[in-house]
């Protein structure tokens, strides 16, 4: 999806995105260039999932939670292909 | 300086009304939901910790009622304390809400209890006002919220929720199971 709104359920990623927050993401970013370290993204990963990028290498991307001590993120399911990133958070309504 | 002033008052004019405009044309977008959880999958839920802390702040409002004001010292003291302990069991009933509503609470337990989401959004209002003001009739409300929202919880248990007198000296209800 070109853009899209993005309903934030949980508290992983506070305090940037509060749960119940309505964001707006977008694939188009990743067109024209790759994800880059700190961006916001929205995965498929068994659900969608909302998380930041700590970490890249050749295809895959490691994710974790704003809200580091209250986030599954990959430090318990490791690593991510690249093609499962859905889109890129763009803005906070 | 008084240039500074209005340039900063037209920016942030115009990034309110950015904002809002950006909000209206975003309602016609494709919405989906995107977790955010600490999913460990431990099904460890209780909605005891958010009856116990309201409990706490109904018996903090109650304490703050009866202060004296012989001793302005103590009673400076007095006030610093008992509030310091209903803000910290405000935060604890603002989080067990948070893990009810977002983590144990699901779509179709929703739809089976359709007044659920409006019990969890005025218990979120009161706590609020319960953090701002020294006001039993809201604590008082916020309680028979959370009650609520407690006997929802066990009928989606399948248990049988019961109310009982609590032992507490706030002398209000708790609610469990039989």
């Amino acid at each position: 999806m070109l853009l899209f709104r993005v309903k934030v359920i949980g508290h992983s990623m506070e305090p940037t995105l509060r749960g119940n927050q309505v964001v707006i993401a977008s694939s188009f970013p990743y067109f024209f260039g790759n994800p880059s370290i700190s961006d916001v993204v929205v995965l498929q990963h068994e659900k969608c999932i909302i998380k930041r990028i700590a970490k890249i290498k050749e295809n895959k991307i490691f994710v974790v939670g704003d809200n580091i001590s209250k986030s599954t993120d990959s430090r318990s399911f490791g690593w991510i292909d690249k093609n499962k990133i859905i889109g890129k958070v763009i803005f906070k309504i | 300086m008084f240039k500074i002033t209005e340039m900063y008052y037209q920016k942030s004019y115009i990034n309110f009304r950015m904002n809002r405009v950006l909000s209206l044309i975003s309602r016609i977008l494709p919405l989906r939901v995107a977790y955010a959880h600490c999913d460990i999958p431990c099904g460890i839920y209780d909605p005891n910790r958010a009856q116990l802390a309201t409990h706490t702040v109904i018996r903090m409002t109650q304490l703050l009622g009866e202060l004296s004001n012989e001793d302005k010292i103590k009673l400076g003291h007095d006030i610093a304390r008992i509030t310091s302990v209903k803000e910290e069991h405000v935060d604890v009933i603002e989080q067990e809400l948070g893990t009810l509503e977002d983590d144990y609470f699901k779509e179709q337990h929703f739809q089976e209890f359709p007044e659920l989401k409006g019990f969890f959004s005025s218990a979120l209002k009161l706590s609020g006002k319960v953090r701002q003001n020294v006001d039993i009739e809201s604590a008082d409300l916020l309680l028979e919220n959370i009650l609520k929202i407690s006997e929802i919880f066990y009928k989606t248990k399948k248990l049988e929720p019961v109310r009982l007198k609590s032992p507490y000296p706030t002398q209000r209800e708790i609610v469990t199971y039989k």
